[in-house]
């Protein structure tokens, strides 16, 4: 599953030599254990567990008055996967600065901008959805990115652009610990014989991926606009010759508005996702090009109760179209798709203890997806999690709905060093 | 006539009291002035290193390490603040920038380097705690004198020190105390003692600077602590290599600086 890559040996001889040259170093890092029990009987899965892993994480940190290395390398136990120990290089980087107006940071690296909480339209950085729904840290929903970021600060603005050789996709359930909705199937399956990888874009230049954001502030309001040229991060595509799912190529344009407003945060998101190898809208089988736009609002309640609400909506731009090349007896996807969200966040105990609670509802789709746990840091090395993971939906189909057989609940174990 | 003469020597006796009042209330201002910039605006800017302790009321202790730089916009007004934070493990790194308007909300940004976000934060609330201490984010950068009425009680000793002490009311009522009792170092004007009560008028909270140093002939509190005696729990913050005027520009306060610490002023 975890592979080494030239780039990253080079990444990991790179941080080992500059560290030499660098005059201070750090090693932290934590061991975890995580260990979930899925809550529905019925899940076409072969394992029985939806987590059961021990972690094993090393930081290391290193800086002169040239440059910044960073990485992070976590050891992994797991009693499903084979072989049952992995590695994986979560970081890896080195930063530095060219004059006064040039950051530069190198190296396998977690990448995010946008504005959501938990919604992306901008953000076209890898999403690791499997570790997402299982239970770990918030810190797993990204998976890394092997890149090169420049950022250009002006007096206009920060020119910023993230540039990725490889084509780096979201990490998907696909039938091992989480089982997935099947279109070909048309259920949702698991198990061994279920396994699937789409298919990547050859490794060519042209393939490669470039986010690009502008962004600046306007007194106490900061917004950005957006360019991303890729595909799509998930393998939306279907190939009927090779019967392969892929990722169709896929153009980003969008915009965003943050600011502090009625003693809360607002923000305001918008993108259009145009489908390239799809323009006329006619091809079933690729997705179709979309304006995807959000708004949302968090304040506190209280001075320990946080909350937020979002609402986010998709529109097909030729869904006529779409509609009228469905082939026979296939699920038409709604014009408009809705989606809304809340977050409430309860700190106890002097924040020693947090319980959290953040729910995705489409009342388009018909489909629910609940996260909630309550974390308690025993001492300041020791925290202990409880969480758990509800999907439910009319249709299985649907985003949330083709999980609704994973619905997990899990304990979780952290010491830090 | 007789009844004209008495109501004018009454009018000119409760003049006379007020302007006595306000001459009071001026001094007791000027002197919570002056101990809010010795505590909060020492020179033009300033770095430290801060080692937090936080015990509950069972004794259990817990740790925070953080460097924290200051830049003052405008003396007694805007001010920029920038935390970075060391320990515990589970936030080190994390960094967490704050720009302060005195009467407006502040701005506030954190950036969470393992998920590379930067977020920022609705601050509508001053008297939420800051990092789980017993200090709120009020008490870190400091409430602005003019937002209180101010009468001066007495001159005291408190310990071997001269000191004055004012009560404080909040002009709107306000959810951080009802009333505060400020001990003034007579020599240094920095706030040796705080006593905030609630709205019940039972003591809730102190403030205690615990230590004086004469940093590069600034006096300042180094080792300060907050107690609060109805949840029998306590808060100590020490302030090590100190280093004031140091020419810090404005955009280290800035999302470009939230993203990559400005090492040079993290020991």
């Amino acid at each position: 599953m975890l592979k080494t890559t030239g780039v990253t040996a080079l990444i990991v001889l790179a941080m080992m030599v500059s560290t030499g040259m660098a005059g201070e170093t750090y090693i932290t890092g934590f061991m975890q254990g995580l260990y979930g029990g899925g809550l529905d009987a019925n899940n076409p899965t072969d394992a029985e567990m939806t987590a059961s892993e021990a972690r094993l994480q090393l930081r290391l940190e290193s800086f002169s008055d040239a440059a910044e290395v960073f990485g992070r390398l976590d050891f992994i136990y797991d009693d499903y996967y084979q072989p049952n120990y992995d590695w994986e290089l979560r970081e890896g980087y080195v930063k530095f600065r060219l004059g006064s107006k040039l950051d530069f940071k190198v190296g396998r690296q977690i990448i995010t901008w946008g504005t959501g909480d938990l919604i992306f339209i901008n953000d076209l950085f890898a999403k690791d959805y499997r570790s997402f729904f299982s239970g770990r840290d918030d810190q797993y929903l990204k998976a890394p990115h092997n890149a090169l970021r420049g950022a250009y600060y002006s007096p206009i603005g920060t020119f910023s652009l993230i540039y990725t050789p490889r084509f780096t996709p979201n990490r998907i359930p696909t039938g091992e610990r989480l089982s997935y909705f099947n279109p070909m199937a048309g259920t949702i399956v698991g198990g061994e014989e279920n396994y699937f990888e789409g298919r990547l874009p050859e490794a060519k230049f042209k393939n490669s991926e470039i986010a690009a954001r502008f962004s600046r502030y306007f007194g106490t309001i900061d917004a950005a606009l957006y360019f991303y040229r890729g595909f799509y991060k998930n393998p939306v595509g279907l190939d009927m010759v090779e019967m392969a799912a892929y990722y169709p190529r896929l153009y980003v344009y969008g915009a965003s508005l943050r600011m502090p407003i009625l003693g809360g945060i607002a923000w305001l998101e918008s993108g259009y996702y145009d489908s390239r190898d799809d323009t006329d809208g006619d091809n079933p089988l690729i997705p179709n090009s979309t304006v995807s736009s959000m708004a949302g609002f968090e304040r506190q309640i209280n001075s320990n109760l946080t909350a937020n609400v979002q609402y986010q909506n998709e529109y097909m731009v030729d869904h006529d179209i779409y509609a009228a090349n469905l082939p026979e007896g296939s699920m038409e996807a709604d014009e408009m798709y809705h989606l809304v969200t809340t977050r409430l966040t309860q700190l106890l105990w002097m924040e020693t203890m947090t319980v959290s609670a953040f729910a995705f509802y489409s009342p388009s789709e018909e489909d629910f997806y609940g996260r909630f746990s309550v974390s308690y840091k025993y001492t300041d090395a020791l925290t202990l999690s409880v969480g758990a993971n509800i999907f439910d939906g009319n249709y299985e189909w649907t985003d949330f709905g083709a999980f609704q057989k994973n619905d997990n609940a899990y304990v979780k174990m952290t010491y830090g060093f | 006539m007789k009844i004209h003469r008495v109501l004018t020597v009454f009018a000119v006796v409760l003049m006379i009291m007020a302007v006595n009042g306000k001459a009071q209330d001026n001094q007791a201002e000027e002197l919570m002035k002056k101990a809010h910039l010795a505590l909060f605006y020492a020179g033009d800017d300033g770095a430290a290193e801060v080692t937090m302790k936080i015990v509950n009321s069972k004794g259990k202790e817990r740790l925070r390490e953080f460097t924290m730089l200051r830049l003052d916009i405008a003396e007694g007004g805007k001010q920029d603040y920038y935390t970075y934070f060391k320990q515990p493990h589970d936030v080190s790194r994390l960094t967490f920038m704050v720009h302060k308007i005195p009467f407006e909300t502040d701005n506030r940004w954190l950036y969470v380097p393992a998920v590379d976000l930067v977020k920022r934060i609705s601050a509508d609330d001053k008297n939420s705690s800051f990092v789980g201490s017993d200090f709120t984010y009020e008490d870190v950068s400091g409430r602005h004198w003019s937002e209180d009425n101010h009468t001066l009680l007495r001159e005291d000793k408190l310990g071997d020190r001269d000191v004055y002490v004012v009560e404080s009311i909040p002009k709107e009522e306000y959810k951080g105390f009802a009333r505060k009792v400020t001990f003034i170092d007579k020599e240094y004007f920095l706030p040796l003692r705080e006593e905030y009560y609630d709205k019940k008028g039972e003591l809730e909270r102190i403030f205690t600077a615990e230590k004086i140093e004469n940093i590069e002939g600034i006096p300042t509190a180094t080792l300060r602590r907050m107690e609060n005696v109805q949840k029998n729990q306590y808060t100590t913050v020490e302030f090590t290599s100190i280093d004031y005027n140091i020419g810090m520009m404005e955009d280290i306060f800035t999302e470009r600086y939230l993203k990559n610490p400005p090492r040079e002023f993290i020991k």
